[in-house]
């Protein structure tokens, strides 16, 4: 009896079903997708997820994107993904940080990039 | 966020170093990998030893080796807190309050305390001990142990990225 509780205090431990989510698609709302539109206010191109600050109609998303290697090779380089241009991003809502989602794609100047 | 952390680590994350760590395409997956292959041989080592103190590997005198196994572990370990310190600092300020990572670091030193028992309490019961010899009850609670441990701050380790 005291070992199975263990073993499930461990496992709820390190799933981190009550944690803080960063990090992973894990932590966000699949079922429950957001598309945010708006000028990119900040940018953090950096590891391990590049980051972007979204203006949206009703308030500012901070979006995770991906690691900057997969970015580059998606072609969605700093010069794609810059402060000022205007960008769609379709994501999930995290569960845990306010405001924050993780973007699946983004649309800049028309043209689509995959991220995940 | 509205997590805050401990200003050190604010500070860690904004350092130089760790925005260089950010910014390189190459150095973040360099760490990263850098740890997992470090992960490999100190778990290789480890895993010999803790095999050996609980009484198999028996044909080799214990002593003689653990002492290679030994040197293979510690090199390992410096790899492995070199190439975290890197992951440790690009994130400082999410990782500092992630509860995963505080488990892991606390295991990291119930692990060094099992060891330093074992190397200043029972290692001279067992260094002379030749092949094939029944291995003493504190030796094989230590490698018990010390399996166990490792297993759990390797666990840890990975579960930090969906927990903070």
């Amino acid at each position: 009896m005291m070992k199975s509780v263990t073993v499930i205090a461990a496992l709820a431990l390190l799933t981190g079903s009550a944690a803080l989510a960063h990090h992973g698609w894990g932590s966000y709302d699949a079922v429950r997708p957001v598309t945010v539109t708006g000028p990119i206010q900040t940018l953090k191109y950096e590891n391990p997820h590049a980051l972007i600050t979204v203006k949206g109609t009703d308030k500012v998303w901070t979006v995770t994107l991906a690691p900057t290697s997969r970015m580059d090779s998606r072609g969605a380089t700093t010069k794609v993904v810059a402060v000022g241009k205007t960008v769609q991003a379709y994501g999930y809502p995290s569960t845990v940080e306010k405001d924050e989602m993780r973007a699946e794609w983004i649309q800049i100047d028309g043209k689509k990039y995959e991220l995940r | 966020m509205e997590h805050a952390a401990p200003a050190i680590f604010v500070a860690l994350e904004a350092s130089d170093f760790a925005l260089g760590i950010r910014k390189s395409l190459w150095l973040y997956p360099a760490a990263n990998i850098g740890h997992i292959v470090a992960l490999v041989f100190f778990a290789g080592a480890i895993a010999v030893m803790d095999v050996r103190l609980l009484g198999g590997l028996a044909a080799t005198a214990p002593g003689r080796l653990l002492a290679g196994a030994r040197n293979f572990a510690i090199a390992a370990f410096v790899g492995m807190a070199a190439t975290g310190s890197m992951l440790f600092a690009a994130e400082a300020s999410h990782l500092a309050v992630n509860p995963v990572f505080q488990v892991k670091l606390a295991l990291i030193g119930v692990g060094l305390a099992n060891i330093a028992i074992y190397e200043f309490g029972v290692r001279r019961a067992v260094d002379g001990l030749a092949p094939a010899t029944p291995m003493p009850a504190a030796a094989k609670i230590a490698g018990a142990l010390s399996l166990g441990i490792w297993v759990a701050v390797a666990a840890c380790g990975r579960s930090i990225a969906y927990a903070g």
